[in-house]
């Protein structure tokens, strides 16, 4: 009989224009989403691998290293292939930092920046097409399924025979959520089709295992809608008030709690602003400055040139100590920004972790959240990345002051070493481990699944007390 | 046999849709319940079918308490509803075979559908046709076709033809007199008195619950059921029935 059900509802489904309509624009909508990711990932890491050379070039090409020091190398962004799937934070925060003997680095020249009108509406990625698009045809799917049996007189005439209740929701769930997924799964395994025949992308073992937990958690994501759906379905009289009811805890998912959430964070735990904090590492910047400058002219007052003296041993001397100085000042003010950032990025971290906290109440938000550790395109891989740049700038600071004051030229004609790179420290940045990645996403599936049994339990326990007539 | 031994719904708002109903439908009888809206026809029909409990009293199908044995009860009774709409995507074909296979019978060829379906009158081109291009009339033989296929010994009709054309009503108390004749037990709640007398071995009146007033055939003979019916739901006061059972 559950077989009969089952079956039953998916025929019911598939031969409905509801479907048509549904499978249609998901095969549209998802296809043309991973497609334009993967192009987008493809031209993202043609730009990348061009700024790398170039910043090589660049560098290679300064006239001395004092030119290279204030000037600075950049570092460029690496792009994530699953940013294809789930962009993250990656299109609206920074892709380069110049890293350079005096000023903080910052990650800046973000998509958006380049073309603001982006930041208006976001990307068209394959999360935001289940978080918002899906969810809703999980809703189309469901506010009806058995109120509108209700409607349609086929509860009462279902229920005259011999079929019990419990298994009449649980044929509806299997049959129900099988009918949604047909038109989720064609398209989608075409797009894993699409990302293993498109030239020049190639995923690793490990993405592939974040790809299949991404897709689980779109599963379950729609099975949160799913399950909820058949809840209000059930515990409502009209179908028109079931798609109202959902439609309204849709929008609250969707949009109210992640946006009040973030409002919310801000309320409690206020920060500093950026511009604070920029003012006060420049100011001290400045404070530096004027004291080694002062420092500067003591010691040529101070050590003169003695008569006899060797003057390339007086240079010498003078180099080493200039050498010290510019270490010293720079590893003042790169401990002085360290200070600065790290009390900054701790009230930040905790007014983000406050709205992220608050904001996954909503599956919509746990979704966001989580594909997006997955794919590593996250705030947490964003901080990282930031966090690695700055811990570079003093090994570059220190390679870079050492460069500078040993090719320091008296002679007049200015600084001619020619700059060579072989030496230069490079950065490195290791992308977080599948098991951290997995780690910080347990909550997220752990929120999926308890609404899933939540709702359905709720669902089940109305449907065996539900008023058929 | 359906029977019902002092049973009472009340709600929990306080209305009293059935009260101490007491009534029997023998094998090959057909029996009509009258009533104005909300006289609780359809409840006493929801009771049978234990689709709410009853507040006191017994519902009985084929001897079995449909309180204490629901789904084994529910194999000997039939459901026809004022307004069959079926699933509309499916074709008759469909939702026979759906129907039928809740109803617990297997094994059941396209020819045996089409014979249920030729059975209450429904032309052979509209059985591959989705219902919900159906007319009521159509609807209404569908939903029979249901309940010939299953076959049980009880057949409860809600309103079966309200809003059924003259033919269709006509070719349809066809059918439930060939059902009657086979033995069956009918009830069916209506206002149609003009096509229940017809067809009717009994009726009842019902008025705010009660059975207010039971007769057999007989006794209707020579008396205008519409004049009794506008007497009864009107003006004559709530009262004891008239012929208990």
């Amino acid at each position: 009989m559950l077989k009969d059900i089952i079956k039953k509802e998916i025929q019911e489904t598939i031969t409905s224009a509801k479907f048509v309509f549904t499978f249609l624009l998901c095969a549209i909508l998802i296809l043309l989403s991973v497609y334009t990711g993967i192009v987008s990932y493809h031209s993202d890491q043609k730009e990348f691998s061009a700024a790398v050379a170039l910043n090589k070039k660049n560098l290679e090409s300064q006239p001395s290293y004092m030119y290279l020091a204030s000037l600075g190398t950049k570092i460029n962004k690496p792009p994530q292939v699953l940013g294809a799937i789930s962009s993250g934070v990656d299109e609206a925060v920074g892709r380069v930092a110049t890293v350079n003997i005096s000023l903080d680095p910052n990650l800046v020249d973000s998509k958006y920046e380049s073309n603001p009108v982006f930041s208006v509406f976001g990307a068209l990625d394959l999360t935001f097409i289940v978080k918002i698009v899906l969810s809703l045809f999980a809703i189309l799917f469901t506010y009806d399924a058995i109120v509108g049996e209700k409607e349609k007189g086929t509860l009462k005439l279902t229920l005259s025979n011999k079929v019990p209740r419990d298994r009449l929701i649980l044929g509806k769930v299997i049959g129900g959520f099988i009918s949604l997924l047909i038109p989720l799964i064609i398209p989608l395994i075409l797009s894993l089709l699409i990302l293993l025949v498109y030239p020049n992308i190639s995923l690793a073992g490990q993405d592939w295992i974040r790809l299949l937990l991404m897709f689980l958690m779109f599963f379950l994501y729609l099975s949160v809608f799913f399950t909820l759906g058949l809840l209000v379905s059930a515990r409502t009289n009209k179908s028109s008030t079931s798609f109202l009811v959902l439609l309204f805890i849709w929008v609250t998912f969707v949009t109210i709690i992640p946006k009040l959430s973030v409002v919310t964070a801000a309320r409690l735990h206020p920060i500093p602003s950026v511009h604070e904090i920029t003012a006060k590492k420049d100011a001290f910047l400045q404070q530096i400055q004027v004291e080694y400058q002062k420092i500067a002219i003591n010691y040529t007052k101070e050590n003169p040139m003695k008569k006899g003296e060797n003057v390339k041993e007086y240079q010498d001397k003078f180099k080493k100590w200039a050498e010290d100085i510019q270490q010293e000042a720079t590893a003042k003010i790169d401990a002085n920004n360290a200070a600065l950032e790290l009390d900054y990025g701790a009230k930040k971290r905790s007014q983000v972790s406050l709205a992220i906290n608050l904001s996954r109440v909503s599956p919509a938000s746990a979704l966001t959240f989580s594909t997006m550790s997955l794919a590593r395109t996250g705030l947490d891989e964003h901080d990282r990345f930031l966090a690695s740049i700055r811990g570079y700038k003093p090994i570059f600071t220190k390679w870079a002051n050492a460069k500078m004051m040993r090719t320091l030229d008296f002679s007049g004609a200015g600084q001619t070493a020619k700059v060579v790179l072989d030496d230069m420290p490079q950065h490195k940045f290791e992308p977080e481990t599948l098991s951290k990645s997995l780690a910080r996403t347990i909550p997220d599936f752990g929120l999926m699944l308890f609404l899933i049994i939540v709702f359905f339990a709720g669902a089940y326990v109305s449907f065996l007390k539900y008023d058929v007539r | 046999m359906l029977e019902t031994i002092n049973l009472t719904k009340k709600y929990e708002d306080g209305l009293l849709a059935v009260d101490r109903l007491n009534f029997k439908v023998e094998p090959g009888e057909i029996f009509c319940m009258f009533g104005a809206n909300g006289s609780g026809k359809t409840t006493t029909i929801n009771l049978l079918l234990n689709f709410i409990p009853p507040t006191e009293g017994t519902a009985l199908i084929e001897g079995i308490d449909v309180t204490k044995e629901p789904l084994r009860s529910k194999d000997y009774v039939s459901f026809v509803s004022e307004n069959v709409m079926l699933y509309g995507n499916f074709t008759a074909f469909q939702n026979l075979d759906y129907f039928t296979k809740l109803a617990g019978k297997r094994g059941l060829t396209k020819a045996d559908y089409a014979k249920g379906l030729k059975s209450v009158g429904l032309q052979e081109d509209a059985f591959n046709v989705r219902t919900k291009n159906y007319s009521k009339g159509m609807r209404q033989k569908l939903g029979l076709a249901i309940a010939v296929i299953k076959d049980a010994p009880n057949i409860l009709l809600d309103e079966p033809t309200s809003g059924l054309d003259p033919k269709s009503g006509q070719e349809f108390l066809k059918l439930l007199i060939q059902m009657r004749d086979q033995g069956k037990s009918i009830f069916i709640s209506t206002h149609d008195i003009f096509r229940a007398k017809l067809i009717a071995d009994r009726v009842g009146f019902m008025k705010k619950g009660r059975l207010v007033i039971m007769k057999t055939r007989r006794e209707l003979e020579g008396e205008d059921l519409t004049e009794l019916y506008i007497q009864y739901m009107e003006e004559r006061p709530e009262s004891e029935p008239e012929h208990p059972k």
